[in-house]
């Protein structure tokens, strides 16, 4: 009795263990693919996130020129009229220094303009003097501390005009090889261009006056990497100079571009997109665009929130597409280009906006309104570029002539668009899948039914597990072979490839169907290998029969170069690496998935329902039509969803084989970039926590999703028709 | 002991009992069959199966009598290794021969199995399977045909409002019957008939029973049974078989009163099997 007790103990206690380790198993798969999911979800949420503009601090002062702040937010420097230079100290909460522009005496700076990357400004003087100075942040390591020092260096004096007199507009830019750009108007309406050469130190200076038609100017933009001068006037006309050659500009084209006078004009980093701001508040980027004719068009590609007055200043950042806009009533606006968004819009509390800066990192905007007071702005902008839009829309890039979907995620250059249309990678993942499932379906399911229905025991014996080793192999061999083997043959051999796969498989069934000319009584005698072995030697002929044909039909039709025909007539281009190799190679990689659960699904068509057709004097072949696969459809249908579920999801394969390109094109010549591919390529380039970072996660994510989706599709379709049959 | 069966109340008077004048359709001449090689399963069997009459094969489980029923239709022909010696003849046709064409002889040879098997689909498609797929396509033909079936399987009244129904949603019964009908809707001269009732319960066994009643003015029917109640109850002539061998084949009545083997008379008055 004692001994039982304990043996129940023992029994109790297994029973325990057992179950509680097989519980924690099922919820362990639950929760882990529910983990990977959330952090998924958790990596890619930031992207939905909106911008946020938070006033940090303010300082209070007299209202500066010029302001700007070093990489790491310590110090701050504001040029006053006065030519003073005082740098304040954001830890202290002091100015710790002072410099001068040394003026003279009675001067007073009017206007200022500096480069993008603020490494060198210009200020003009009521005395029509040009004073370029640049202010250099230094660092200073001493232990484990870091001093932020400064640098002032003085360019002498660019005095560009009759001395005495007033100058406006001024704009000032620098080219890469210390060639040096000044436009400006006089208060004659007359327009000015200055340029200095540094290699041959010599300066040109040219009035412009009579190229625009005396019009009054209203603003200028210098692009000095490309050479290029934009002039806006009161009647909203663009002047479009080539400044190449220093010793004649020359007025390219000109542009009327709205109704309203063009109050403010600013390049976008890269020099490529121009945004205008009008009298009436209206904000637009513009891009210069080849047209047919190959002439360069200025076309309005992205408009933003108007603003309620006019614009004054159009301030772009230097780190990205965003760019700041302000009015006369003291409106600040937060664009971004590639999306047309204006994603903040504030008003500084009634006062005007004199003067707004970026930090050089762009998360921080300095604000100095008329009420002698300097607001600092903690921006929260991590993923301006990425919006639902951009994702799944089509997007007016620079350079493009069009809205279109691309993906282009990284350039040469930080002045690089990236370009993150998500429609180019799904539609590849598709084409691919597509491909792949027309070529896998057929043989797969065709394949089954052979093998469950007609093929002798011994053969069926040998054939299963060998379609079940091909499911085996590495998708990385299959890629391999695709890419590198495959692709050169069958650009070789297109013509053979192309009548092998259209054909042949008609000659073949001709060929098949003369077996049937033999009376019924006579090929009873042949065994099943006869009729294999038949079979065999009409595909050897097949095969010999059109590589023989092949190259002479080749000479004769297509002149002996089917690529070239192909362009020639269709425009239909063929790349090496395209949709019809990876078609086949992902094919093969999905062929044993469904083949292996067709045939499942076949042989468990009950044997009384076979039996039940062929005892009512049906052929083998109509039971197998009118009873088997019906009875089967279930399984063939969860056969097919779940080789769909592996194409979308495989990666090395469409990695290795396609080329890659996100194009947008059906043709099965030409490659594609597959989700999956992208996000093994990409992810070691994307910075983390990046906007490609995150991106990638997202297609990730769409990923699991569409695999989710297509295999819950399947478990759901196979078990609703495994239900409707279980009754045998 | 005698049988507790009263033979000579489920037969009707009318019909001849004496197998020496009825017209042979079916007939084997020394049947050895081998699932295995080397192991026989039907020995030496010889057999004249009456025309349109009901002939019951009884016997022990595995005694060949299912085996030797699946022999006139040739569904033993699916089973791999299976070999067959001997003579099965139908209206004396050699029904093994070269010349004959499975699908002719399956149409002519109608089957019920033991288990019912409708396929999962309409009841009207499932009446219309076998003519169908002996090349009819005519609706109206068909309508026809199928309406007859169901009328000799005695199913007509039960189904015709719902004939585009699942005929998996039929009872057990039903949906044997329902078998019947799709056998006989190939219009066939012989209908084989497996265990047809094992399945079934003793209300539905009966009013197959009562459908065989029906059938046996046009039909040759040879029904395969365990129960030895239900062979002296639907057939005219029965078989028993033993160990692959036909042990005695003669009038229901004589078998079941007065057996001329021994052997016969132990099975029948259940001292084995």
């Amino acid at each position: 009795m004692k001994e039982l007790t304990k043996f129940q103990k023992r029994l109790k206690f297994e029973n325990k263990v057992a179950s509680g380790l097989i519980t924690l198993g099922g919820y362990g798969v639950i929760v882990s693919v529910l983990l990977i999911f959330f952090f998924l979800v958790l990596e890619t949420l930031p992207l939905f996130w909106k911008t946020s503009l938070e006033k940090d601090f303010e300082i209070s002062g007299k209202t500066p020129i010029s302001i700007g702040m070093d990489d790491y937010k310590e110090l701050v420097y504001q040029v006053y009229e006065n030519g003073i230079i005082s740098y304040y100290n954001i830890k202290q909460k002091k100015n710790i220094k002072y410099d001068t522009l040394s003026l003279s005496a009675g001067e007073k700076i009017i206007s200022s303009s500096s480069t993008l990357e603020r490494d060198e400004i210009a200020f003009c003087t009521d005395s029509g003097r040009i004073i370029n100075a640049s202010i250099l942040f230094t660092q200073e390591y001493r232990g484990n501390s870091r001093t932020i020092g400064s640098k002032l260096e003085k360019y002498g004096d660019f005095s560009g005009n009759e001395s005495g007199k007033s100058l406006e507009n001024l704009s000032f830019d620098k080219n890469e090889n210390g060639n040096k750009f000044w436009v400006w108007t006089n208060d004659k309406k007359n327009v000015f261009i200055k340029i200095f050469d540094l290699e041959e130190d010599s300066n040109y200076t040219h009035n412009l006056t009579e190229l625009t038609g005396g019009t009054k100017i209203t603003a200028s933009a210098i692009n000095a990497e490309t050479e290029v001068l934009f002039l806006s006037d009161e009647n909203g006309e663009i002047f479009y100079f080539d400044i190449s050659d220093y010793e004649s500009p020359e007025l390219k084209s000109h542009w009327k571009v709205s109704n309203n006078e063009i109050t403010a004009i600013s390049f976008l980093i890269g020099g490529n997109a121009m945004v205008l701001g009008s009298k009436k508040g209206e904000v637009e980027v513009w891009f210069q665009i080849r047209n047919e004719n190959d002439d360069l068009v200025f076309t309005k590609t992205h408009v933003f929130e108007n603003h309620n007055s006019e614009i004054t200043k159009i301030v772009p950042s230097q780190r990205n597409r965003t760019f700041i806009t302000i009015d006369k009533l003291g409106e600040l606006h937060l664009n971004y280009s590639t999306t047309s968004a204006t994603n903040v819009k504030f008003d500084n509390e009634k006062k005007g906006i004199k003067l707004v800066e970026f930090s050089p990192t762009a998360d921080v905007i300095i604000v100095a309104d008329d009420n002698s007071k300097i607001g600092f702005f903690n921006l929260q902008n991590e993923h301006p570029e990425v919006t639902v839009n951009s994702l799944f829309g089509k997007i007016w890039y620079e350079g493009y002539s069009k809205p279109e979907f691309v993906w282009q995620s990284t350039g040469g250059s930080d002045a690089f668009e990236p370009k993150m249309s998500l429609i180019p990678l799904i539609f590849g993942t598709i084409k691919g899948t597509f491909y792949a499932m027309i070529f896998s379906i057929p043989i797969a399911i065709l394949g089954a039914i052979y093998v469950s229905q007609f093929a002798p025991k011994n053969l069926a014996a040998i054939i299963k597990p060998v379609i079940e080793i091909m499911a085996a192999l590495p998708s990385v061999v299959i890629g391999f072979l695709a890419g590198l083997f495959f692709s050169p043959l069958f650009e070789k051999n297109l013509l053979l490839i192309l009548l092998l796969s259209t054909a042949a498989p008609i000659l073949f069934v001709v060929i098949i169907s003369l077996w049937g000319l033999i009376p019924e009584d006579k090929r009873r005698k042949f065994s099943n290998t006869w009729e294999l072995i038949f079979v065999f030697i009409a595909m050897v002929l097949v095969f010999i029969i059109f590589w023989g044909i092949s190259e002479p039909l080749g000479t004769y039709f297509f002149d002996g170069n089917i690529k070239n025909w192909l362009y020639t007539n269709f425009n239909i281009g063929y790349d090496q690496r395209n949709s019809l190799v990876v078609g086949i190679a992902l094919g093969f990689a999905v062929i044993p998935i469904i083949f292996t659960i067709t045939e499942d699904a076949l042989s468990n068509v009950p044997k009384s329902l076979t039996s039940a057709s062929l005892a009512l004097g049906a052929s083998k072949w109509q039971t197998v039509q009118r009873v088997v696969l019906p009875a089967a459809s279930g399984g063939i249908f969860a056969a097919i969803i779940l080789g769909l579920g592996r194409a979308i999801g495989e990666t090395m394969i469409v990695l290795m084989a396609t080329g890659n390109t996100p194009i947008l094109d059906l043709s099965l010549f030409n490659g594609f970039r597959a989700m999956s591919a992208t996000i093994a390529v990409e992810i070691p380039e994307a910075p983390v926590g990046g906007s490609l970072y995150r991106v990638l996660f997202l297609t990730a994510l769409l990923l699991l999703i569409f695999t989710f989706i297509v295999n819950s599709l399947a478990t759901y379709i196979g078990d609703k028709l495994r239900k409707k049959y279980a009754r045998y | 002991m005698k049988i507790n069966v009263n033979v000579q109340n489920s037969l009707s008077a009318s019909y001849t009992t004496d197998l020496s004048k009825e017209k042979t359709i079916l007939e084997t001449k020394n049947v050895d069959l081998c699932y295995v090689p080397q192991v026989k399963t039907l020995k030496n069997v010889t057999i004249q199966i009456p025309e349109k009459k009901v002939t019951a094969f009884i016997g022990p489980s595995g005694c060949g009598k299912s085996t030797l029923l699946r022999c006139f239709n040739r569904m033993n022909d699916l089973i791999p290794g299976i070999s067959m010696k001997g003579l099965i003849s139908i209206d004396g046709i050699d029904i093994y021969s070269p010349e004959i064409k499975l699908e002719e002889l399956r149409k002519k040879v109608g089957m019920v199995f033991q288990k019912s098997n409708p396929f999962p689909m309409g009841i009207w498609e499932n009446v219309a399977f076998g003519p169908k797929v002996n090349g009819i396509k005519e609706k109206a033909e068909l309508d026809e045909i199928v309406e007859s079936a169901l009328i000799q399987a005695d199913l007509w009244n039960e189904v015709k409002d719902r004939l585009n129904n699942s005929a998996l949603d039929l009872s057990g019964g039903q949906q044997q019957r329902l078998c019947i009908a799709r056998a006989l809707a190939n219009k066939p001269e012989i209908i084989l008939m497996d265990e047809p009732a094992s399945a079934l319960d003793p209300i539905s066994t009966s009013k197959i029973e009562e459908t065989i009643d029906e059938l046996r003015e046009n039909y040759t029917i040879i029904i395969v049974t365990h129960n030895m109640q239900q062979a002296a109850r639907v057939s005219d002539y029965t078989a028993f078989m033993m160990t692959g061998e036909m042990v005695e084949f003669n009038a229901t009545s004589k078998l079941f009163t007065n057996p001329e083997k021994k052997l016969t008379e132990d099975y029948i008055t259940g001292r084995f099997g």
